[in-house]
């Protein structure tokens, strides 16, 4: 009973990184956009958070400057890609390599070092006392909350109840059909983009001000490239997508388990479990169910720059 | 004297190698103005670099050295575009082929003349099976390789992390978290510069005169630019995707087995200086061309060697990280750009 409520606690800390990731990948690939700057994104949120509680010991203030940063470097990627229309693929790939290096190159200073401030968890009244479910589900930080129940119930209901959600699917469908519908495709794009770095970047921030707690290089560790497999994985859904994120965490912190228990497997195997099971579940589900593949399938525009004189 | 801005499908060749040249010229300079703004003096730096880099033989063997590798990765991932497929795993490919080729360099006895092939051989296989899983995956299923070759780095990554420390550390133990220093090396060609450098250079004239030259490379090609209307012409596009990923990945892994055996002599974690991720620059820059990739593989080579000789000046491998990123995020804006052309009105418009 006490493996299942650590293991149903660290699944749920571990996964919210991928989850908030993985929501703003939603946002910008729904739109059309391929953003592979995810990882760099995270580093940068990652060492802003960091930094922010080293100065001011308030995570609140750390988190939001962190979407402040993220939101920051998305608008830079979105004017290259949605208005320059600059190759989404090579512009991601910049966007991770930049924010890896800068991120790494300023977080000399901080490496290592516990963060003096972190989201510290909160037992809901009553709830956490329940057997098991009470101390993992309900005696949490306050993120957690947001990042498995507001936000995504927030983004499902917009997408998918509201008619500028539907204009905003439209737009990564088929942008010329919605350009002649009089949607701004192109300012659509650059918002729901720059909005879903802001959320990469918080995503970074949470690792390093509650999970991890502290800085260290290569601390995302490519949690961003697993948050954009996830996103195909969940059929490009919010629900889905926070789901299936939880799922990893579950992976990932199967492997903590086994190092603590002393499993006789080595710690790097165990660490492998995140990567090899995301190569697995997107793979397998192509080959197993071809009924799904309509049902999850990518926006039909996705990755394609749009441009209205050539059509 | 009015006119208006056109878009071409392809862009001027000439124009494109402008773009590109003012792209690396403005990232440089974003980059100088940053380190100036922290306190560094830009102008000091560059003199620096130039005079470590070119004023010595000993800093061109540096940059040999560094840039054997980077010929090698870049042509990997130069390979793979040239039918439509973004390996970006070439990291992971090439940790796979430095392992694969310890392994036959520390477990099988026999003389240089027979190791040194065989570690060669071992090297590319490595490769291979480390794109193997993507390369299926896409053919078969349709799976992005994007993220499958990506995601395989960080196995390949722990893999040579835990043999190095675990199972191969040195028994003697001579250095920490390294295998024993391997049996086999490659033979000098120039100064510090093994034989790796000019293998790489020949492999890469091969590969660009069998994609230039022949069938098989003319129908890659085809592929690569219009897979429709290459099954429409009854190529084979499932096999030549299969055989160009996996010789890519063997590439990369072939990669490996030079930086191991040629100049670390030790597998150790960290040996691969992101060689893999700074191949795709590479092969970015080369826009397709295997003369490119050489001119290419130069040029990050010279960035590279700035960044170990800068260390002193707080600078670090990451610095270089972050200013190989501005630059590929400059040469994305300026290639798209260089497809637009300003078109003056004919004088019959009304």
């Amino acid at each position: 009973m006490d493996l299942i409520t650590g293991l149903l606690q660290t699944s749920l800390l571990a996964g919210g990184v991928l989850a908030l990731a993985a929501l703003g990948e939603v946002l910008a690939e729904r739109v059309g956009v391929v953003n592979l700057g995810v990882e760099g994104l995270m580093s940068l949120g990652a060492i802003t958070a960091i930094a922010t509680v080293v100065a001011h010991p308030n995570p609140a203030l750390g988190f939001a400057l962190a979407l402040g940063v993220g939101l920051f470097a998305g608008m830079i990627f979105a004017v290259a890609t949605v208005y320059i229309r600059a190759n989404q693929v090579l512009c991601g790939l910049a966007l991770t390599l930049m924010g890896t290096g800068l991120s790494a190159t300023i977080g000399k200073a901080y490496s290592g070092m516990p963060a003096p401030a972190t989201f510290a968890p909160v037992a809901v009244p009553y709830l956490s006392k329940i057997p098991v479910i009470g101390p993992a589900v309900f005696s949490q930080n306050v993120l957690i909350y947001l990042i498995y129940i507001i936000l995504p119930l927030a983004l499902h209901y917009l997408m998918f109840r509201t008619r500028h959600g539907l204009n905003l699917r439209a737009v990564g469908e088929d942008p010329a059909a919605a350009d002649a519908a009089g949607i701004p495709v192109q300012r659509i794009r650059f918002w729901y983009v720059a909005a879903g770095s802001a959320l990469a970047s918080g995503a970074g921030a949470y690792l390093t001000l509650a999970f991890v707690p502290s800085w260290s290089e290569g601390v995302i560790a490519g949690r961003g490239w697993i948050a954009v497999a996830l996103v195909i994985f969940g059929g490009y859904r919010p629900l889905n997508a926070v789901m299936v994120a939880l799922l990893f965490g579950l992976i990932t912190s199967l492997g903590f388990v086994g190092q603590a228990r002393n499993w006789p497997i080595a710690a790097p195997i165990l660490s492998m479990l995140p990567y090899l099971g995301t190569i697995a579940l997107i793979i397998v589900p192509v080959l197993a169910w071809h009924k799904m593949r309509r049902l999850m399938a990518a926006p039909a525009s996705l990755g394609l720059p749009y441009f209205r004189d050539v059509r | 004297m009015s006119g208006r801005i056109q878009r071409l499908p392809s862009a001027h060749p000439t124009v494109a190698l402008l773009a590109r040249a003012a792209a690396i010229l403005l990232a440089l300079l974003t980059a100088g103005v940053i380190l100036a703004a922290n306190g560094a003096d830009p102008l000091k730096l560059v003199a620096q670099v130039v005079k470590s880099t070119f004023g010595s033989r000993f800093g061109l063997e540096d940059v040999g050295l560094l840039v054997t590798p980077l010929i090698l990765t870049g042509l990997s991932v130069a390979v793979g575009l040239r039918i439509g497929a973004w390996n970006i795993g070439a990291e992971g490919q090439f940790y796979a082929g430095a392992f694969a080729a310890t392994g036959v360099a520390l477990f099988v006895p026999a003389p240089d003349f027979v190791l040194l092939p065989l570690a060669f051989v071992a090297g590319g296989l490595g490769g291979m099976a480390w794109i193997l899983v993507p390369t299926l995956a896409r053919a078969y299923a349709d799976v992005s390789e994007l993220i499958t070759t990506l995601l395989l780095n960080f196995v390949a990554v722990l893999l040579v992390y835990y043999v190095s420390t675990g199972p191969w550390l040195d028994p003697d133990g001579h250095a920490l978290a390294t295998t024993a220093r391997l049996p086999c090396e490659l033979p000098e060609f120039w100064g510090a510069v093994h034989w790796g450098f000019p293998l790489a250079v020949l492999l890469t004239v091969l590969v660009a005169a069998g994609l230039s030259f022949t069938r098989w490379g003319y129908e890659v090609r085809v592929s690569g630019s219009n897979p429709q209307a290459a099954r429409y012409a009854g190529m084979p596009f499932r096999r030549h995707l299969i055989l160009v990923m996996l010789l890519s990945g063997a590439i990369a892994g072939i990669a490996g087995m030079f930086e191991v055996v040629g100049t670390v002599h030790r597998l150790q974690g960290g040996i691969s200086n992101n060689f893999g991720y700074l191949g795709i620059m590479v092969a970015v820059l080369a826009r397709g061309s295997a003369l490119g990739v050489l001119a290419g593989a130069a040029l990050m080579g010279i960035i590279l060697n700035s960044g170990i000789i800068l260390q002193t000046q707080g600078l670090n491998v990451s610095t270089v990280l972050a200013i190989t990123g501005l630059i590929l995020f400059f040469t994305a804006i300026g290639d798209e750009l260089s497809h637009y052309r300003f078109v003056r009105n004919e004088t019959a418009s009304v």
